[in-house]
């Protein structure tokens, strides 16, 4: 158990505290407090996770402090923490094509190892997804190898293109959509990650792995031209 | 059938309601209205607005009837008047309903010593929901419509106006406020109880640097005893960031959904709407709550 304590957060916010650090057990136990707490039915506006904080908003104080209550009954409720799993398990193509990976040789130079091993590593782990965040369907996934922990580029690039994989730190990430970004650019992926269509528009959720596998560029068109909605992507990639 | 068509789009005008909300986990901020107090004040006189306000800043759209007739009404300070379809001009007043008909044109000059005024339209404006809200969030790209409004966009409304009586309220006291009460913010601690006190003392002017997004202010500046970079999590509308250059930003609806740098303090909801509407070079101080 990390947590810590609930705060208020002005008026009209409470933060769940989980310490100051970080790790994949942290960010464990913030999802699945994050699940149990979704499913109180709060009369909350926003519940946010992030590393090692969940962020709750009501519309006022009265209502914050009549759902108070209710929150810390749960935290205190130690059976109810074992939750069912429900997130999910993903293996994503990417492909690390030149054309696609701007600043993989930033990673190369910096760490003294080949375009080869970049994929490789890249490609050899599960990340756990901490958060959603920056942008409309924007994973933080992580832990990368520490062979390819990088900072953010000193320069943010104005456009990055729209489902490129990036690296900052320790961590990797997936670009939605076309947005402005310091992080390293190594790779793309062939589909959409956030579906305004769909009632439920994000593919990944807090608290799912993700691992990537390598396609090649034909292989990277082949998937990009199926055009696959957010259901089809769930059950073609994930488990 | 009937029809408007934007004949001016103003500076920064856009579909809003009340705000978008359980989406922030995802990455999606809440949006809506910059001053929320006036679209609660426009519901009285059109109650079927279907959540579908025009928003606009500082310049105001024009608006020209091109089928039909529609039912609205006007929220703020602003300037306006109507041409008529045979070419006499109409005064018109906020607060008040409107009946425009084939060829009428509103014409909404300006904002007064103010910043943010709304039109409500009877039946709305015809548009579909977007994660459940008809908030425009520009810079993420998502609404019932995902810009803001150009030039010769069009707006059908189907349903006919269902009353030509004219309804209308007193004028709201939205009186100016330059002095907020706050909150203290999660990371008050990461201030010195010197700086805190150079918070509640001193005078922050307002930016022209101010949007949807946030109100950056001008003043002396919040040096953390700690740090300026904390880890992301979630964020509020009303917080008081403060990034290393030592000048707060006020968050306002389209907030980032996290945030790294420490939160000093918080507005109250109310404050977030009378914020809004101070221009730039508007000077404002704060006042400390310490029971919360």
């Amino acid at each position: 158990m990390y947590f810590k304590g609930i705060n208020s957060y002005g008026d009209r916010g409470l933060v769940l505290d989980f310490g100051n650090e970080t790790s994949k057990s942290i960010s464990q136990e913030v999802n699945e407090t994050f699940l149990s707490i979704s499913n109180l039915n709060l009369q909350s506006l926003n519940i946010i996770p992030s590393f090692n904080k969940i962020v709750v908003i009501f519309e006022n104080s009265k209502i914050r402090d009549q759902n108070k209550n209710k929150i810390s009954m749960k935290m205190k409720d130690t059976n109810s923490q074992t939750n069912k799993k429900v997130t999910k398990t993903w293996e994503i193509p990417a492909c690390y094509n030149e054309d696609f990976a701007l600043d993989i040789k930033i990673i190369q130079k910096l760490h003294q190892i080949t375009k080869e091993e970049v994929i490789n590593l890249h490609s050899s782990v599960r990340y756990y997804t901490y958060y959603i965040g920056f942008m409309p369907g924007f994973p933080y996934l992580g832990d990368v190898p520490s062979q390819l922990i990088t900072p953010r580029l000193a320069t943010p690039r104005v456009k990055i293109p729209a489902r490129s994989i990036g690296i900052a730190k320790n961590h990797t990430c997936i670009y939605p959509k076309v947005s402005p970004g310091g992080w390293n650019i190594i790779g793309q992926i062939p589909f959409d990650i956030f579906d305004l269509q769909s009632s439920y528009p994000s593919l990944f959720l807090p608290g799912d792995e993700v691992k990537f596998y390598s396609v090649s560029l034909s292989e990277f068109e082949k998937i990009r031209k199926y055009n696959f909605s957010l259901n089809e992507l769930i059950k073609e990639y994930s488990s | 059938m009937n029809s408007i068509i934007i004949t001016r789009a103003g500076t920064h005008s856009t579909i809003q309601d009340f705000g978008r909300f359980q989406y922030q986990h995802l990455g999606v901020s809440p949006s809506g209205a910059m001053d929320q107090r006036i679209i609660t004040e426009l519901q009285k006189i059109i109650p079927n607005h279907q959540n579908q306000f025009l928003e606009f800043a500082y310049v105001g759209p024009s608006i020209k009837v091109k089928e039909g007739s529609v039912k609205i009404c006007v929220g703020g300070n602003c300037n306006m008047s109507i041409q008529k379809n045979n070419n006499s001009q109409l005064e018109c007043q906020p607060y008040k309903s409107i009946n425009l008909f084939e060829g009428d044109e509103l014409i909404i000059h300006n904002t007064i010593d103010s910043v943010y005024g709304y039109i409500a339209f009877e039946h709305g404006l015809g548009l579909e929901p977007c994660l459940n809200s008809y908030s425009t969030d520009t810079k993420a790209g998502i609404g019932s419509i995902n810009r803001p409004l150009n030039d010769e966009d069009i707006f059908h409304i189907s349903k006919d106006v269902s009353s030509w009586d004219l309804t209308s309220i007193p004028k709201p006291d939205l009186e100016k406020v330059t002095n907020f009460k706050v909150y203290p913010g999660p990371q008050i601690q990461y201030f010195s109880d010197n700086t805190i006190q150079s918070f509640i003392s001193g005078v922050f002017t307002i930016t022209n640097q101010s949007d949807r997004m946030g109100i950056r202010l001008k003043g002396e500046s919040l040096i953390s005893s700690k740090s300026h970079d904390i880890l992301s999590e979630g964020i509020l509308p009303g917080s008081i960031q403060v990034p290393s250059d030592g000048q707060p930003i006020v968050l306002m609806r389209d907030i980032p959904c996290t945030g790294g740098y420490p939160k000093i303090a918080i507005l109250n909801e109310v404050d977030i709407s009378r914020i809004s509407q101070l221009p730039p070079e508007t000077k404002i101080t704060f006042d400390l709550q310490t029971i919360y």
